[in-house]
């Protein structure tokens, strides 16, 4: 039996997305920008899937721009908000964001533009001392995600937005990991842009979208053709935008009765955790988080291994560590939560999805106690 | 995943500590020496990834029954052709191991100069309860380690030589070091 708990990393594509995407990869072949018919009728699918992930924001369809991707839609927020106002071309974000929004934020501040880093509580929460304390005249993007991909905490959102507002600056969040899985409502939130990706929620790999709000004039991203107003030149991924659409509308319309049921699942696969595992901490326990993801530390016992062993057993987690170079390089969000490396080097992430079973979750709670039990009687730190 | 000769020994003639927690790979070493520098027993504890144990656990298997110098010259490549291969990014997997078993050789060698040490001043300045079992005779040491010395004894009451050598071995080491008579 197959058992994937990395819903985190990437989702399985729903069947009712890849039954819309095949005619889009076969007949219907066509560029969407062509003049004649066969390709234009396209662009009407394109508007209706632009549409749906409107719908699932809160957003009008006029708000959203399609990318490759949540990488590429962070690289887009950051990067052209840092050339909106040459007086304020600062960004404040936090240590616990996605690489594409931290590499994305140190090529902003090579560039010589202040960028500050906002510490997090030990249980994962924004630190809103150190938050508020970087926010300053030159800071013209706050950018925030909404739930953290590690340990699943929701971070603020509404109330940093509402900060960066009232010291003139824009706010963006990642909710690559959020979108789908709690309710997001641009507008009552506050938020100027948003990114999301289509593989998170059971859409197609090389799709994601930036809602970006009306009255917001960004500088081009891609250069090249007219697509997207211009902000982002290329062909149309036909297939990924139709799919990122069905995604959206599948998410939209599972959101309220997933969040209950996932969230029960994880409740039976954390306690399971806890019975039978001497040595297991639920990180972020106290925290609002996803209902989805739990990241928990194996005291004693090294990550990768219980990985390896779970692999053998056809059981998908991940971890925030990898043994690859000798160099161990442990989670960089367990670290700014004040989690030490000998801690961060046994945590395990379970992410579950729409497509998790009970019978799932009770498989990893037969397998993993006896590998975590073995691992612990030959581990020379069991009982430190 | 079924290690060979994971957990620790009671009363290890020698013991290491590689590694830490901190950095993500770690082992500990126990071994058990016969009379002829033979690895009788060894025992390890890994934390790490399975790589690492698997090297570890190969390292005890090839290390068993060797004598201390030729349990040196074990090799990296050694532990890997004994599982048949490794990838190359977990090559450094089996260095924890050569780096353990050094260490334990080079503690068992401490033990034992401590050892050798005590018994030689022990020799040298004969305390008088030793003296009175001596009487006349004569005592030669065949072999030390660090937990038995092996001795040879001529024209003296051997029951009170070992009672008294031991004693005074337990007192000047701390420790537990059997006397034995070789004939």
């Amino acid at each position: 039996m197959k058992v994937y708990l990395d819903n985190n990393a990437t989702t399985r594509i729903a069947p009712e997305v890849l039954d819309a995407m095949l005619p889009f990869l076969t007949e219907k072949f066509g560029n969407p920008s062509s003049f004649h018919s066969f390709g234009s009728d396209l662009m009407e699918e394109i508007e209706a899937a632009r549409e749906k992930v409107a719908a699932l924001l809160g957003a009008h369809a006029g708000e959203i721009v399609f990318t490759s991707g949540g990488t590429e839609s962070d690289n887009m927020a950051l990067t052209c908000s840092a050339s909106i106002n040459p007086l304020k071309p600062g960004l404040v974000t936090s240590t616990i964001e996605h690489p594409a929004v931290l590499e994305t934020a140190e090529c902003i501040r090579s560039r010589g533009h202040p960028v500050g880093l906002s510490e997090v509580n030990h249980d994962g929460t924004l630190n809103m001392d150190s938050f508020i304390s970087l926010i300053t005249e030159q800071t013209g993007l706050v950018s925030i995600m909404m739930a953290n991909n590690e340990t699943g905490v929701i971070m603020p959102v509404e109330e940093t937005a509402r900060i960066a507002h009232e010291r003139g600056a824009l706010f963006h969040t990642d909710a690559v990991q959020a979108a789908g899985k709690i309710p997001i409502d641009v507008r009552s939130s506050g938020i100027d842009m948003l990114s999301i990706s289509a593989h998170k929620l059971h859409g197609p790999k090389g799709a994601g979208a930036l809602f970006i709000r009306e009255g917001i004039d960004l500088p081009p991203f891609m250069l090249g053709g007219h697509q997207e107003n211009g902000l982002r030149a290329g062909t149309y991924n036909t297939a990924g935008i139709i799919g990122l659409g069905v995604a959206a509308s599948l998410a939209a319309e599972h959101l309220l009765e997933e969040k209950g049921r996932t969230g029960l699942l994880l409740g039976r696969l954390e306690a399971g955790i806890l019975e039978k595992c001497p040595g297991a901490i639920i990180v972020s326990a106290g925290a609002r988080r996803l209902p989805n993801t739990a990241t928990v530390l194996f005291r004693g016992v090294e990550s990768e291994a219980v990985m390896t062993l779970l692999d053998i057993e056809g059981i998908c987690v991940s971890s925030g560590s990898a043994c690859s170079t000798g160099e161990e390089t442990s989670s960089y969000v367990l670290a700014a939560m004040g989690i030490g490396a000998d801690d961060a080097n046994t945590a395990l992430r379970f992410s579950l999805s729409r497509y998790t079973t009970g019978r799932e979750i009770d498989c990893v709670l037969e397998v993993l106690p006896p590998i975590i039990n073995k691992l612990r009687k030959i581990s020379p730190y069991a009982n430190r | 995943m079924n290690p060979r000769n994971s957990g620790q020994l009671l009363n290890p003639d020698c013991h290491s500590e590689v590694g830490s927690v901190q950095c993500g790979d770690a082992m500990t070493l126990d071994i058990q020496v016969d009379d002829e520098d033979r690895i009788a027993e060894i025992r390890f504890m890994t934390f790490g990834c399975a790589g690492a144990i698997a090297a570890s656990s190969a390292m005890t298997e090839i290390a068993k029954g060797k004598t201390l110098e030729e349990a040196l010259t074990i090799s990296n490549d050694q532990i890997v052709a004994f599982l048949g291969g490794m990838p190359e990014e977990k090559y450094h997997c089996s260095v924890m191991g050569q780096e353990a078993l050094e260490l334990a050789v080079a503690d068992f060698r401490h033990r034992r100069d401590n050892t050798a040490e005590h018994l030689n001043s022990i020799l040298r300045e004969i305390p008088a309860s030793l003296a009175a079992a001596l009487s006349e005779g004569s005592i030669d040491i065949e072999h030390i380690h660090p937990a038995r010395v092996s001795v040879r004894l001529e024209g003296v009451d051997e029951e009170a030589v070992i009672a008294v050598l031991e004693e005074e071995l337990q007192n000047r080491t701390g420790k537990k070091v059997k006397v034995m008579v070789i004939r």
